[in-house]
């Protein structure tokens, strides 16, 4: 392989990782932009969310890498495997905000933020005491198409996590801009106080910004069983940090910032493995987390500086 | 004094009369309460001391060591969680960083080359020389001892490297940076085969030697160490915590920008704390190392810090023996309790034949049982098994309306001594500010204020909700900092100075909407308003020298001084934490803070915003009377009367413009004034009550 083809490569593989972490990096920066609460939980909603996506694409008689489907019956696994996910991975996020969460909401200090690292640990616990601790095959329905670009590989796959993030990020983009919740959001993230003597209904408003970064968390969750064809009790922790160091890249609290922090991240593991080492792939990623965070505490289509007062 | 002992009596309308014999035959209860602290402490030394004569099992007592060894851990990260409120998920980290530095200091696993470099360090027995065939080699073989106090100075280094460029955030923020670091350390040991050795773990660490005799893989002596290192741990965090260093945590923990108003330097304390805990961590993996002889990156992730949380959270955030002992009831429910529960578990599934109680493994479940502990104790008590401050019951209608010796109501105050040098003596006047101008993005907040105060006046602010008032007093004092123009307080420039510099230099303030902390006592408030004028340093606090138990002496006695200003609204409440406090008591308590740090000049926000007029008019004499104790006074008051009788000069502000200057009585007939204040028709008299 040329470098250049290594490159065109890895591009590809970025952007891919890059859809996965921007569809993660939303649920940070919508729970965080109306709550500036940093919700750990999302790290293993999303794990939990690869569980379910494994065993709905099983419901549907697929095991292994053995069955491929084309055409209608593709697209009908797809649309059948994604809805399942993000519903169960909604549902997920509405319960904790309704469980563990409401109560917290009048605590000040670091209260909330331990709770929802509880959370996690349950969320993390449950699935490795019932579903085990080996690595699961996730199902991959997909056809083994492949478009050869110089000496890269364009596969199918590719395409299509690419196709379904973007509709994602446009049907949120246009979610939170034209509708009325979606206006009653960003009014809530502004100033939730003013919000509710608006008539905003602020408790409507944070089960919406649960739901929907839960369930685009469990969009990624499916994307990454499609691409990985693997899932475990441990992805949640590695994923989930290069999320939210997406999120604070782009901007904590902005939902266009969550999207390119995403893809940035993504092209930013892909060419750290190839150039340095994947080994310390972690640590390139954190470092970028911790620089951002000292130089540009904003992002970089952040509104205002992280501080309360 | 009107202060009651609530750990000796419990109420009477509590208990109840039935109850009187319950309380007659509870054993604890007949011990007087001035020997319970002591015979307490007593009890848990023998009962540590005592621990492996009487149990003899050496598995129980490895156990043991090692549920100290979190203890340990517990109380480093009560320092930056609980006492300074910073969320630190990393905190494994400095914990590793303890160890692999005692295993480069005492292992087999750095054997650089000889050279005549390493003679003085051979010399004092640091380092041997290793005869090889292939060349001689230096093995270093600093003793465990030295190794301890090393571990931990190089833990606080790190702990203020990774600290420096996270703490000016936001607490959340560190949070998930300290979380990056920790990730970081385990995967750098991992990598870094020649100091770490990997995942294979450390070579041949050296075990502590004590007068030339090795501790060996013996429980027992690790053991007296772990209880040596916990009870030290515990004397600094206790003396840390009563300490001007200890209250300034709490004040930032509590509220940064207030801590920040009254003289705290939230950097350098911050980075005090984030070292100090980091110190902590270190030297027990030191301790830790040493006791297993080797060690890998495993022993240090992310679920190691977490279980430390779960132990601090579980025993009380913040409280010194809270975290100690959730620390030791978690490890000994994971290392003993849950071992006996899995196999009484077995036995009953072989009685009742059923498969998966024989194979239940309870063990695999702590971390689940972790979570459940963390989230439950977060929705259920927060305040943990021990918590940190004890609730103090209410005042009984004669205690509150109980007589001081002192004044109520209006004057009298100079009866008292010691409330602290007020009077400024300078020629530059107190406060200059010329040509002031802040921005807020596009908003004009204050535009070109020029504004004198001379020493020994009071001058007050007027002008309608959202005039400036408050921004005015953000911009001079350091918390805003958009701003244009000249600030001189006694003569310096100060535009420049950070809040805590400002308060410094003898500029306290009090804000519109209260910002005391929470959970502190009356006293505890008042004491942190003084943290500029004390000088206890951490080592001062840990020594507890005679100089600093002078200070803090006389700084209690002078915080009850100042509280008497009061008269008798804030002196039997001294023990109270002030979120219990009514909304007046809670502004005094504010004013006192202020006047505790002995400013020259007071700013008052809306000091009687709150007050019924009898109140009011209370406040406005003892206003006065500090006046002429010789205190400079700027005032926002929106209670004209209270303006007129006390005000030498009055400022008006309108949409961040200065509309008038004058005497009050002049500016009360300014046209201007009349229609900006308190619209076209309104006549002052009319509205001044209101």
């Amino acid at each position: 392989m040329t470098t250049e083809a290594l490159y065109l490569q890895q591009l590809i593989n970025g952007l891919s990782l890059g859809a996965m972490y921007a569809l993660l990096a939303l649920g940070f920066t919508l729970v965080y932009g109306i709550l500036e609460l940093i919700n750990f939980a999302h790290f293993n909603v999303f794990m939990v969310s690869s569980f379910v996506a494994m065993w709905a694409l099983e419901l549907l008689g697929l095991q292994g890498q053995n069955t491929v489907l084309t055409g209608f019956a593709l697209v009908g696994a797809l649309v059948f495997a994604f809805v399942v996910t993000m519903t169960v991975a909604g549902c997920l996020g509405v319960a904790i905000e309704r469980l563990a969460l409401r109560p917290m909401r009048a605590v000040r200090g670091t209260a909330a933020m331990i709770t929802t690292i509880g959370v996690s640990y349950i969320l993390f616990n449950t699935i490795l005491l019932t579903a085990g601790a080996d690595s699961k095959n996730v199902p991959n329905p997909m056809p083994d198409i492949r478009w050869a670009i110089g000496d890269a590989t364009l596969r199918l796959r590719e395409v299509l996590i690419w196709a379904i993030s973007l509709a994602l990020m446009v049907g949120l983009h246009l979610f939170v801009t034209r509708t009325r919740l979606g206006k009653a959001m960003r009014a809530t993230a502004q100033d939730a106080e003013a919000a509710r003597m608006m008539g905003i209904d602020v408790d409507r408003v944070i089960i919406t910004a649960f739901f929907l970064g839960s369930a685009l968390a469990g969009a990624a969750a499916l994307i990454f069983g499609l691409y990985y064809n693997y899932t475990s009790f441990i992805i949640g922790y590695s994923a989930g940090l290069r999320a939210f160091t997406a999120a604070v890249l782009g901007g904590i609290g902005s939902v266009a910032g969550a999207m390119l922090g995403g893809v940035l991240i993504g092209l930013i593991e892909a060419f750290g493995g190839q150039i340095v080492s994947v080994r310390w792939t972690d640590v390139i990623i954190f470092s970028i987390l911790v620089l951002v965070l000292v130089f540009v505490p904003t992002g970089l289509l952040g509104r205002s500086a992280p501080s309360k007062s | 004094m009107p202060n009651p002992d609530t750990s000796a009596q419990p109420s009477r309308n509590m208990m109840g009369a039935s109850y009187a014999w319950l309380r007659r035959a509870s054993p604890v209860q007949r011990i007087p309460h001035y020997w319970r602290q002591p015979l307490g402490l007593i009890a848990t030394t023998a009962a540590a001391l005592l621990f492996p004569i009487i149990s003899g099992n050496d598995a129980n007592i490895d156990s043991a060591a090692n549920a100290l060894a979190f203890a340990a851990l517990a109380l480093g990260l009560n320092i930056v969680v609980g006492f300074a409120g910073l969320l630190d998920l990393g905190y494994a980290a400095f914990f590793a960083i303890g160890a692999y530095t005692y295993g480069a200091l005492a292992s087999f696993q750095l054997e650089p080359a000889w050279s005549g470099f390493w003679e003085p360090f051979q010399w004092l027995d640091l380092v041997a020389r290793v005869h090889e065939p292939s060349g001689d080699t230096v093995h270093f073989q600093v003793s465990f001892w030295l190794a301890l106090p090393i571990s931990a100075v190089t833990a606080a280094l790190f702990g203020v490297l990774f600290g420096a460029p996270t703490l000016r955030l936001k607490g959340d923020y560190l949070a998930i940076v300290t979380l990056g670091f920790g990730e970081i350390v385990p995967i750098v040991a991992r990598n870094w085969q020649g100091l770490t050795n990997g995942a294979m773990g450390l070579n041949g660490v050296a075990a502590p030697q004590l007068f030339g005799w090795s501790f060996g893989v013996r429980a027992w002596p690790y053991y007296y160490v772990g209880v040596a290192l916990v009870a030290l741990l515990i004397l600094v965090s206790t003396r840390l915590k009563v300490s001007r260093i200890g209250r300034a945590w709490m004040a930032i923990r509590e509220d940064e920008i207030a801590a920040s108003a009254m003289g705290i330097n939230l950097v350098r304390l911050k980075l005090l704390a984030f070292a100090t805990g980091a110190a902590f961590a270190g030297a027990t993996g030191t301790y830790f190392v040493a006791k297993l002889q080797t060690a890998t990156p495993e022993m240090f992730m992310f679920p190691v810090s977490v279980m430390i949380l779960v132990m601090i959270v579980f025993g009380g955030i913040g409280s010194v023996w809270g975290v100690v002992a959730g620390a030791l009831i978690l490890q000994i429910l994971q290392s003993w309790f849950l071992e006996d529960l899995s196999q009484w578990l077995h036995a009953l599934g072989r009685l009742v034949n059923v498969e998966w109680l024989q194979q239940v493994e309870l063990s695999s479940w702590i971390e689940m049982i972790f979570g459940v502990i963390l989230v439950a104790m977060m929705l259920y008590r927060r305040q943990g098994l021990i918590p940190a401050t004890r609730a103090v019951q209410a005042l009984s209608l004669a205690e509150q309306t109980a007589q001081l010796g002192v004044n109520t109501g209006t004057g009298g105050i100079e009866r008292l001594h010691n409330l602290g040098d007020f009077t400024y003596r300078g020629d530059a006047p107190l406060l200059e500010v010329k040509g002031l101008t802040v921005r807020f993005g596009g908003l004009v907040a204050l535009r070109e204020i020029d504004l004198t105060v001379p020493a020994r006046s009071i001058v007050a602010v007027i002008g309608p909700n959202g005039s400036g008032k408050s921004t005015l007093f953000n911009a001079v004092t350091g918390l805003v900092r958009q701003q244009s123009g000249i600030i001189r307080f006694a003569g310096e420039d100060i535009e420049r100075a950070p809040p805590h510099a400002v308060l410094a230099h003898g500029m306290a303030r009090t804000f519109q909407n209260i910002r005391l902390f929470p959970n502190l006592t009356v006293l505890e408030n008042v004491l942190v308003g003084m943290h500029a004028r004390l000088h206890t340093g951490a080592v001062g606090a840990l020594l507890h020298l005679p100089r600093t138990q002078r200070e803090e002496a006389a700084a209690r006695e002078r915080a009850l001084e100042i509280l008497a200003v009061f008269g008798n609204r804030l002196i039997p409440r001294v023990d109270h934490t002030v979120a219990s406090l009514s909304y007046a008591n809670r502004r005094r308590v504010e004013i006192a803070r202020a006047l505790a740090s002995e400013p020259k000049l007071l700013l008052l926000d809306e000091p009687t915003a709150g007050m019924n007029p009898a109140e009011t008019l209370e406040l406005a004499g003892q206003i006065k009377s500090l006046h002429e104790l010789g205190l400079s006074i700027v005032l926002i008051e929106h209670k004209l009367d209270v303006v007129v009788s006390l005000a030498d000069n009055v400022v008006v502000l309108d949409h961040g413009e200065m509309i008038a200057e004058g005497p009050p009585d002049v500016v009360r007939r300014d046209e201007e004034v009349i229609r900006a204040y308190l619209g076209r028709s309104a006549s002052l008299g009319g509205v001044a009550v209101a």
